[in-house]
């Protein structure tokens, strides 16, 4: 099975999975007419800054056990059997916000949605796309991203390629290798410059 | 494997569920003295409020026992455990009911009061669907209630009756609500926004006594004063129900004493929920936290250890989410320790947008955090109380609004 797999040194912070994310999830699902829409539509993967100013696409990780679904008061939240996806029905959230409580994570966020009925604040977060799955589409974070920071494969493929990056790594003559070169040039640069500012 | 379960609350579900899971057909007894269908208790509050209708309290079908394979016995009360020959006792079972492993999930009920007039109509406590509902009955008639008590029940009770409109007159004896889950600012902060919309809240006194012919219609307070009210809600607190278990046998301090896997002194009896005692992470000293994500992960972690399959918790974890009109409220750990202990504070104020948090630290342990509005992130605050991880960043960063989980990573 499939799934979405963040690799967080490559990403570079471009919040297009953001904007991906907030219009595959609107109702008319075309960014020129999404931004036109009440509610306004917002994203489910959140790129925070990290204290370097380092990106990293936060979103659900769909535990199991999920800490979201135990605290649920109404029992909102269920899993989707056949993709294991962690879902909220915004039919019977009532907007408690225990689930934030219990998000270690901090991926869920409260609003009006296409998804609610209208004028309802629910808890929104990552569904892992299943509509657009549905269709044959991957999901739409995947699909925005360009610098390799999410993938959609099987976490099986996802951990044989690192176990091998890492294991080149520690062949006795291999000198040191970077999992991704130009990410980590990057991100040395702007640790560099936050550092160099606040001496 | 024969399992009896005292106690159809959250943590005796939870249990049974995680029983199941492990053993497909070991006998499941499960003795409740409530009738209705598991329930959240929490949302009775919403009920009496009027956002949410009664239909939607059940959090699980009609068929559920069935399906589960568990043998209900419900509208009873156990009145007695034989801790050696292991049985427990009810009416209507004379022979009581035998079990391998037995789990005490008895809740709590609501702490009584001393005061006259105590059998007049119209005053209620507020624990279960029943009192809500009979609540709900006298609340058309009603304009004037009193509320005693400022904890999280009382202040839901007070929050719901405004909201349909009645004048309330609140009880407390700190001086700002909920001053077990919230510091003195988030507390004074609540109560101002308690009071803007209407509520009236006196601080100090206590009722003495009711009076009214057949129903009540007044307080008597003990600064000697009267208070006209049609309805009365009780919320002083909540204590473990055990009137059942033998302490001779089973140690028992406030709530029942439980180690790591919930159980008792006595090997194959369990605790679990607001009856258990259990070491609270934050506070490093075993503590009653009575609330409805510890009774969950309590219930299921003494259901997988019943079942043979040895599960350790680390601990429980005070912590409340509360939403009033349309200010957030995030707690957990320990928020207002003395300032004997040593710990360090840290604070940020922001009156213009309503929003305050404050963080306890320990060292380089994060032990307690309270947050009014933007509380999207306050679960990684809770987790990291949780984890008890040394944090590898200062104070003032984690307080920052712009914390986030990739902060973490660094
Ligand atoms: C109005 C209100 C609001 C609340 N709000 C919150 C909130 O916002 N957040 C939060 O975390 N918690 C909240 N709580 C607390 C939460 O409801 C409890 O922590 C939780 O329900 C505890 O679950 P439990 O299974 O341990 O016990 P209970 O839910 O009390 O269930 C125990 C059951 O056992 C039955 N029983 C007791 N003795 C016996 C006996 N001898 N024989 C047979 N059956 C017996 C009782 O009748 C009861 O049905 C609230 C509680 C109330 C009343």
């Amino acid at each position: 099975m499939k799934q979405v797999v963040v690799h967080p040194e490559r990403c570079v912070g471009c919040m297009q999975c953001m904007i991906a994310c907030a219009t595959a999830h609107s109702k008319t699902q075309t960014l020129f007419t999404a931004v036109q829409e009440d509610p306004l539509p917002k994203p489910r993967v959140h790129v925070g800054a990290g204290l370097y100013g380092e990106g990293f696409p936060n979103r659900c990780r769909h535990c199991d056990p999920a800490p979201c679904m135990l605290a649920c008061l109404p029992g909102a939240i269920s899993r989707d059997p056949d993709t294991r996806t962690v879902v909220i029905d915004p039919d019977t959230c009532i907007n408690c916000a225990s689930c934030a409580m219990a998000c270690p994570f901090g991926v869920i966020r409260y609003h009006e949605d296409a998804s609610a009925p209208a004028g309802k604040t629910v808890a929104v977060k990552c569904d892992n796309c299943l509509d657009r799955q549905r269709r044959g589409q991957v999901p739409a974070c995947v699909e925005a991203c360009k610098s390799g920071a999410l993938t959609f494969e099987s976490t099986g493929d996802a951990q044989r390629r690192k176990t091998c990056e890492v294991a080149k790594t520690v062949s006795r003559d291999a000198g040191f290798e970077q999992l991704a070169p130009g990410f980590s040039m990057l991100n040395t640069v702007k640790r560099t410059q936050i550092e160099m500012a606040h001496r | 494997m024969e399992y009896v379960i005292i106690g159809n609350g959250v943590a005796g579900i939870h249990a049974a569920e995680a029983i199941r899971r492990q053993d497909p057909a070991g006998p499941i007894t499960l003795v409740g003295d409530e009738t209705f269908l598991p329930y959240c208790r929490p949302m009775i509050s919403m009920v009496l409020e009027g956002a949410v209708p009664m239909e939607r309290l059940p959090i699980r079908g009609a068929d559920y026992y069935e399906k589960l394979g568990i043998t209900p016995v419900l509208g009873r009360r156990v009145t007695s455990i034989d801790v050696d020959a292991r049985r427990v006792h009810l009416p209507g079972h004379p022979a009581g009911i035998p079990f391998d492993r037995l789990l005490i999930a008895s809740g709590a009920d609501p702490r009584p009061i001393k005061a006259d007039g105590l059998d007049l109509e119209g005053i209620f406590y507020m624990r279960t669907e029943a009192q809500v509902r009979a609540m709900l009955e006298t609340l058309p008639s009603v304009k004037n209630a009193l509320v005693l008590g400022g904890g999280l029940v009382g202040f839901k009770a007070a929050y719901g009756l405004v909201r349909r409109g009645v004048r309330v007159t609140q009880l407390i004896r700190s001086d700002y609500p909920l001053s077990m889950q919230v510091d003195r600012t988030a507390g004074e902060m609540i109560l101002a926004e308690l009071v803007r919309k209407g509520l009236d809240v006196r601080v100090g006194v206590a009722a003495t006594g009711f009076f009214g012919r057949g129903r009540v219609e007044g307080a008597r307070l003990s600064d000697g004063s009267e208070l006209g009210c049609d309805m009365v809600v009780i919320g002083k607190g909540v204590l473990p129900a055990l009137s059942f278990v033998p302490r001779d046998r089973i140690d028992i301090d406030l709530g029942i004493l439980v180690d790591a896997h919930m159980e008792t002194c006595v090997p194959g009896i369990y605790a679990a929920g607001d009856a258990a005692e259990f070491f609270d992470i934050a506070r490093k000293t075993r503590w009653v936290n009575a609330i409805w994500p510890e009774a969950v992960i309590q219930g299921r972690t003494a259901g997988m250890n019943m079942a043979g399959r040895p599960v350790a918790l680390q601990g429980s974890l005070s912590r409340n989410v509360i939403r009033i009109f349309d200010m957030d409220i995030m707690t957990g750990g320990w928020v207002d320790p003395p300032d004997s202990e040593g710990f360090q504070v840290v604070r940020r104020i922001d009156r213009r947008s309503g929003a305050y948090r404050k963080l306890v630290l320990d060292g380089d342990r994060l032990v307690g955090a309270v947050m009014v509005n933007h509380i999207e992130q306050g679960g990684l605050l809770i987790a990291l109380i949780q984890r008890q991880a040394p944090l590898r960043m200062s104070g003032e960063k984690l307080i920052s609004t712009g914390f986030n989980y990739r902060q973490l990573l660094n």
